[in-house]
């Protein structure tokens, strides 16, 4: 009968225990090529996405040591054991690597140079040549003794980051397209399909198996084997070691599957092996979770395409910027995405019965949807509902004829009369997401805001945000996406990433803010009883039109999940204030959220009247005076804004956001000494505040104080290496300090990144071509189905 | 694989004339290259196969395209084929083909937009599987079969397993 998996890797795990007790044979080479055979038969048999943790071995029994007990003592002939192991598996996997190597070297389609095999991705590998990927011990072999970590991993989307149909309907465009090809699909398999990259696999007439590792795409032993962070550039930036999962007494790396009880005689050492530092650190994700679309890619120039990092970066669960207008504990990526949950299965690495998920749950609904993964989807649902993400509040009504906002909605009395026109205000506020919504490939993922107003017997009086027969959405939805725009000025309906030359609009919230959008309607002059107003964050993994892109139109509906509502009841006649929701912002963070909506969207002088408000509801708080004055310098009121300020200091001397802002009033004032003393003050107590850095730099620029000029932007440039300001300054500066290859490189960067200023127009073309959404690529606008006659767009 | 599918269609479209010029004589031609299937390369195949393939292309215009990789021992002959065509009403294609093949057909999923397996009945063969299913308007039948009764290779569910791998580098190469 044949073996099943789980069988397999058992008999591989106690082959190799007992070639441990006869050494003759244990660190032969044929038992290299026999436990070679086994994973090669385990490996091809994982293909089935129904594969879970019920397919794999028992784990093999295993006691762990107490807490705080010291490492097992080998004995010497322990140790020469080891060591003889160690030498044999280098001498195998050198091997193996270089006959690899000259088997599929020969035919790759070296399109960037020899030097650059995996370009246009960033990553790089330990070691000469190409990486076989068998060297790369599998899931399965991890999963016998870490069966949970298995089980979430199979269900999500990290080890479906190749094959999905979602993710090969684009590469395959690529791959298919008659400029590029194979080669430049590197840049995307970098990240989504690293063990190919890294095996030459990409490139045509591949000699390479893919069997053994696309439906794996990111396995356990490449996150788990990246030995380095290259920067923080993205597109997969790291350096990838020869896997191993155990090192020896001095620390060095011991290639490929080991026997299961040397691992648990020393679990301290398959940690070092398997578990750096800084796979719990956001600088990790950010290898992946960034991607820009560099020259060679595109044939164009260098546009960044996403950051989820820098949005990290930006907001306030990173505690490195002091401008964000609310503060959070310290959470990393792996802090919301990798909690720490209860075991259902054994998993050795777990701590006090629980583990960090390997589910990563975040937005992907589609993939498990699609696999039939009933309880990652789930789980990913749950998440997306659970988080206090986002805050919806119908926060005012304004009626027609009138310049009085009735604010905030439920705090205070109005009537309401039929045939009345209203505006709402709903303000959306990206409360506790580390990221903007939408994050990443905003042009596929979908959120929108959904709008109903109904009459008492539930007839629909207004609705915006609803789904069409065909599941595409309201045209004229709000929705917080972008539309990437080709030089055609044409929409990149099937994410040609390369074909990007701009986007006509970006309506994404970035962490911490808020956005007001408006929407009109007219109370029926017939109406019963009271209409009820619902709005709602709706959000969809793949647009409509994608996926149509990706299956036909014959597809299963993909989930729609409803992450944040709010519903207000508003009588016709007088309305009376009513007790707060529970899960509602305080009155004064409804205002501090419509100012700061307000704010970007350039309504300064009603921002800082929504300001105002906060200020009389805590005129303790120094943010609401720094608010004010931020709004004001951005207005161009540097008096006021002066004052402001000055406000803020008074009730919390050393606030780095009021002392930055005094930096900029100063300098405009003209107070160089207090101006550096302001900017050295945040930089010392947020060294890793971009701005504050910028900022120091142009002032010491200023002053032409080179040296500290230059130790501003090189420190800016380690935060975020994409700083145009930092560039440009910096090729300055190099020159200055005669250094004309540095200065050279900078110079290149900053015309490599700057905007293309030809750019715009490719989304003013697009949006010529489409008055429908249009409106939304302006930041005041208001949605309404009502005409200049009065009647409405759809003729009610 | 994929590139190779774009590569394929390169050399189709220089060759288009002659291709219909063959057609025409109702020839089928053949690519006898290696890796040259654009949904499955010769390596992969081998490797389900349990040994060195070979393969071989043909494309008649107004038939099927098919990819056929056969590997030989001693004791058995092993095939894998791939057939592909691009149909005006898929659903109902893969409907009738299901129809036709041997036993009951097991829904699998996340194969392309549908896709089954089934035993195969055929009395050539000792052993085989089938999966009948569709990408968008492409329907495509995937056989893995074998000489030898059970042959150690390609049986239980090593064989189910196989066939679901082969499905899925398909259907992930027609998307």
């Amino acid at each position: 009968m044949e073996k099943t998996e789980s069988e397999i890797a058992a008999s591989c795990g106690r082959f190799g225990g007992n070639m441990r007790k006869t050494a003759s044979i244990a660190f032969s080479i044929v038992g290299f090529l026999i436990a070679a055979y086994c994973f090669d038969s385990l490996r091809a048999q994982q293909a089935s996405p129904q594969q879970d943790a019920a397919s794999l071995a028992p784990p093999p029994s295993y006691t762990p040591p107490a807490k705080g007990a010291p490492p097992i003592e080998d004995t010497p002939a322990q140790r020469d054991a080891i060591a003889r192991w160690k030498a044999k598996a280098e001498l195998a996997t050198n091997a193996a690597r270089k006959q690899y190597n000259a088997e599929v070297a020969p035919a790759y389609n070296f399109h960037y140079g020899p030097k650059n095999p995996f370009t246009p991705g960033n990553i790089e590998v330990q070691g000469e040549g190409f990486l076989q990927p068998g060297a790369y011990p599998s899931a399965e072999y991890c999963g016998t003794c870490h069966q949970e970590a298995y089980s979430q991993w199979r269900q999500a989307l990290h080890s479906n980051a190749f094959r999905t149909p979602f993710y090969r309907t684009s590469v395959n465009i690529l791959i298919r397209d008659k400029t590029r090809g194979i080669s430049f699909a590197r840049h995307c398999d970098s990240c989504h399909n690293p063990i190919g990259v890294l095996g030459a696999a990409l490139t045509e007439d591949s000699k390479v198996d893919r069997a053994k590792f696309d439906s794996d795409g990111l396995t356990c032993t490449t996150c788990h084997s990246v030995v380095g962070l290259d920067s923080t550039n993205g597109n997969s930036s790291v350096k990838m070691g020869v896997p191993a999962v155990i090192v020896d007494e001095k620390g060095e790396r011991i290639p490929g599957e080991v026997p299961f009880d040397m691992i648990l005689r020393h679990p301290e050492r398959h940690s070092q092996a398997v578990m750096h530092d800084f796979l719990h650190k956001p600088e990790f994700c950010a290898a992946c979770h960034k991607a820009n679309l560099p020259a060679t890619l595109n044939d164009y120039k260098f546009i960044r395409a996403f950051t989820a990092y820098d949005e990290w970066q930006q907001s306030k669960f990173s505690q490195r910027n002091p401008l964000t207008f609310y503060t959070a504990d310290f959470t990393t990526c792996q802090g919301c995405h990798m909690k720490r949950n209860p075991i259902s299965l054994p998993d050795y690495g777990a701590k006090d019965g629980t583990l960090v998920s390997h589910r990563w749950l975040a937005g992907n609904t589609a993939v498990p949807f699609y696999y039939g993964f009933d309880e990652q989807l789930k789980k990913t649902i749950d998440f997306l509902r659970a988080g206090n993400y986002l805050n919806v509040d119908i926060f005012a009504l304004k009626k027609a004829g009138s310049d009085k906002l009735i604010a905030p909605l439920g705090r205070v009395a109005y009537d309401l009369a039929p045939s009345d026109t209203v505006d709402a205000y709903v303000v959306i506020q990206n409360k506790n997401i580390g990221h903007s919504l939408i994050p990443e490939v905003r042009d596929l993922y979908e959120a929108w805001v959904e709008v109903t107003v109904k009459d008492s017997a539930g007839a629909e009086i207004y609705h915006s945000g609803f789904l069409k027969p065909d599941g595409m959405i309201d045209p004229r939805a709000h929705s917080f996406t972008n539309r990437p725009v080709t030089d055609e000025g044409e929409f990149v309906d099937n994410h040609k990433v390369w074909t990007i030359h701009s986007v006509a609009y970006d309506n994404s919230v970035q962490a911490g803010r808020s956005v007001l959008v408006r929407y009109q309607f007219r109370i029926p002059a017939n109406v019963a009883g009271a209409v009820t107003v619902t709005a709602k964050v709706n959000y969809r993994h793949l647009r409509q039109s994608y996926l149509n892109n990706i299956f036909g139109k014959d597809h299963p509906a993909y989930p729609v999940v409803e992450i944040a509502s709010r519903s207000r009841v508003l009588k016709i006649g007088d309305n009376e204030p009513e007790a707060a929701d529970p899960a509602d912002n305080p009155d004064w963070m409804r205002w501090n959220n419509l100012g700061i909506a307000l704010l970007d969207q350039f309504q300064y002088a009603e921002s800082v009247a929504a300001f105002t408000e906060v200020v009389k509801l805590r005129y303790d708080y120094a943010d609401a005076y720094t608010n004010v004055g931020l709004t004001e310098i951005v207005w161009e009121k540097y008096d006021s804004a002066r004052t402001a300020i000055r406000k803020a200091l008074t009730l919390s001397p050393d606030n780095a956001r009021a002392l930055y802002y005094d930096g900029l009033l100063e300098r405009r004032a003209g107070n160089t000494e207090q101006e550096i003393a302001d900017f050295r003050k945040v930089v010392e107590n947020f060294p890793q505040s971009r701005d504050a850095r910028r900022e120091l730099g142009i002032t010491y620029y200023q002053q032409n104080m080179v040296a500290e000029a230059t130790e501003q932007f090189e420190a800016l440039q380690g935060i975020d290496p994409d700083d145009l300001t930092a560039h440009y300054n910096l090729s300055i500066l190099y020159r200055r300090q005669h250094r004309p290859k540095e200065a050279a490189e900078q110079q290149a960067m900053f015309v490599d990144k700057k905007v293309d200023p030809g750019a715009p127009t490719y989304g003013l073309n697009y949006l010529r071509e489409h008055p429908e959404i249009s409106t939304e690529s302006i930041p005041w606008h208001i949605h309404s189905d009502l005409t200049a006659q009065g009647g409405t767009a759809n003729g009610k | 694989m994929a590139s190779n599918a774009a590569r394929c269609g390169r050399v189709l479209r220089s060759v288009a004339p002659s291709l219909l010029g063959v057609s025409l004589l109702g020839l089928p031609m053949t690519m006898h290259a290696a890796n040259n299937c654009a949904w499955l390369n010769e390596a992969t195949a081998s490797g389900l196969l349990g040994g060195s393939a070979v393969g071989e292309v043909t494309e008649a215009a107004g038939q099927p395209t098919v990819c056929e990789f056969t590997q030989m021992d001693a004791s058995a002959k092993r095939t894998l084929r791939i057939s592909v065509e691009v149909v005006t009403d898929p659903h109902e294609r893969v409907g009738v083909l299901e129809k036709g093949c041997g036993g009951n057909p097991t829904p699998l999923k996340a194969i392309g937009n549908e896709a089954a397996s089934c035993a195969l009945s055929d009395r050539k063969i000792a052993v085989g599987k089938q999966v009948i299913g569709r990408v968008r308007d492409q329907v495509f039948i995937i056989t893995i079969a074998s000489t030898l009764k059970n042959d150690p290779v390609l049986q239980g569910d090593a064989l189910d397993s196989k066939i679901y791998t082969a499905a899925e580098q398909v259907a992930g190469n027609l998307f």
